[in-house]
């Protein structure tokens, strides 16, 4: 007659229960947390990346740098130019109107860093210039 | 090595007085715990049978929750009809603890094959008739000899007492445990769910950086991220400040002889300014948000941005 006591066995269910719920619980807030981390992580690596191909991308800003003062229009201008490691000088001791704009007008349109810009007026017709882009 | 042992055996009866048992007894009850009756049945098998019992007794048991057993004698079935909570409470009373009985029988299915009446109390003896066995006061009917419990051979016909059958049904005490079954295996697969989950995203998550082939800890990307943050905004000012100065409507004979971008600050020298024109551009760079500082001599005007 030692047959298992339904009460106890009720009780043991419902402790189980209990358990797993804390358990299930703890997880659940363990995946909400592991949830907000992956959405940081992953908004901050986003975030990251664009600007990371907007500014890091040291071969891409050179190259980008050279087919401007290589074209026809500015070809006529004599720049001096200075490439190093991590950055273009750029002089022009006389500059027209027509010049200034369209190489102002590509650099402030694209996505170069301007270290330093001076535009000294010469004339009304003429400017000298100095400029530094970094990458 | 297991050794069959053979148990005590006691008849159960309402007046009798027992001693405390050190080891495990069976029981044999006596008729005044339970309803018999030899009935024929259009089933078969004992267990089509067990469905018809209630009903078999419906009409004479008292209030309560009962239990019911039956076996085949013949083509016949001998029915029980018992009060667990009854025999419980009588094995309570007579200081008969359940953990110490080992079985318990109906007597019944034990005491047959006898010829007259037997005694088995001082107050009560028991006789067959139509295979039925009956409970009567010893003084109606005439004994032929005392119960001889010890050397009875016990059947195969065990009682189950449903311990707490009379506070709920034994339905019931299954409907709540499968529930309750359910429940767990509910909540348990969740929880499987969820870890798994869990894990795939704690994968992924330590994969984001390599993925967008960034630097291995959140502190690096942290500050990556401070350091190209400040660039855009830098370069950013610089293209709207510009903007803004070059968008200046200028009257004749005023031009903008001069303009220097070094070290976040940004140096504008206008030439042929009146000073009554000096207003003009500090209301416009006011109202574009840019901090700046104003030195204006005779019809020169310098302007300094910080970035």
């Amino acid at each position: 007659m030692n047959r298992i006591n339904p009460l106890y066995l009720g009780l043991s269910l419902i402790v189980l229960i209990t358990f797993i719920s804390y358990r299930l619980n703890s997880l659940s807030n363990e995946y909400i947390l592991a949830k907000n981390e992956y959405k940081e992580r992953l908004a901050l690596a986003n975030e990251l990346s664009s600007l990371k191909n907007v500014y890091a991308d040291k071969k891409m800003v050179r190259k980008s740098l050279e087919k401007i003062l290589n074209n026809s229009t500015l070809k006529k201008y004599k720049f001096n130019k200075t490439f190093t490691k991590s950055s273009l000088k750029i002089e022009a001791k006389s500059l027209d109107i027509k010049g200034l704009n369209f190489l102002m007008g590509k650099l402030l349109n694209g996505t170069y860093q301007i270290k330093a810009l001076k535009i000294k007026k010469l004339s009304d017709l003429r400017v000298s210039l100095e400029l530094e882009i970094k990458w | 090595m297991k050794f069959n042992k053979k148990l005590p055996t006691i008849f159960l009866d309402l007046d009798s007085k027992y001693e405390s048992f050190s080891s495990k007894i069976n029981i044999i009850l006596s008729p005044s715990f339970y309803w018999v009756k030899k009935v024929s049945l259009p089933v078969k098998y004992v267990r089509d049978a067990q469905k018809l019992l209630p009903s078999i007794f419906e009409d004479i048991l008292p209030d309560g929750t009962y239990s019911y057993y039956t076996y085949k004698k013949g083509d016949d079935f001998i029915v029980f009809a018992y009060n667990d909570k009854m025999i419980l409470d009588t094995l309570s009373q007579k200081g008969i603890h359940l953990s110490n009985v080992a079985n318990i029988y109906f007597a019944q299915s034990e005491i047959k094959d006898i010829e007259a009446s037997l005694k088995v109390s001082e107050t009560q003896s028991v006789y067959i008739k139509d295979d039925i066995l009956i409970l009567v006061p010893c003084c109606w009917i005439e004994e032929s000899g005392k119960l001889d419990i010890d050397g009875i051979k016990l059947s195969k016909h065990k009682v189950t007492i449903h311990q707490f059958g009379h506070i709920v049904e034994t339905k019931s005490l299954y409907k709540i445990g499968a529930v309750l079954v359910i429940m767990i295996l509910l909540l348990f697969s969740e929880y499987i769910v969820t870890n798994n989950r869990l894990s795939a995203l704690v994968n992924d998550t330590g994969e984001i950086y390599q993925k967008y082939k960034l630097k291995s800890t959140t502190f690096q990307n942290k500050a990556l991220l401070k350091k190209y943050k400040n660039i855009y905004e830098l370069q950013t000012k610089i293209r709207e400040y510009i903007s803004v100065i070059l968008k200046l409507r200028l009257n004749k004979g005023e031009k903008i002889s001069f303009i220097n971008i070094k070290d976040k600050k940004m140096l504008i020298s206008f030439s042929g300014v009146q000073k009554q024109r000096v207003e003009y551009i500090k209301k416009t760079f006011h109202s574009k948000g840019i901090s700046f500082k104003i030195k204006s001599t005779k019809d020169n005007l310098r302007v300094e941005v910080n970035l």
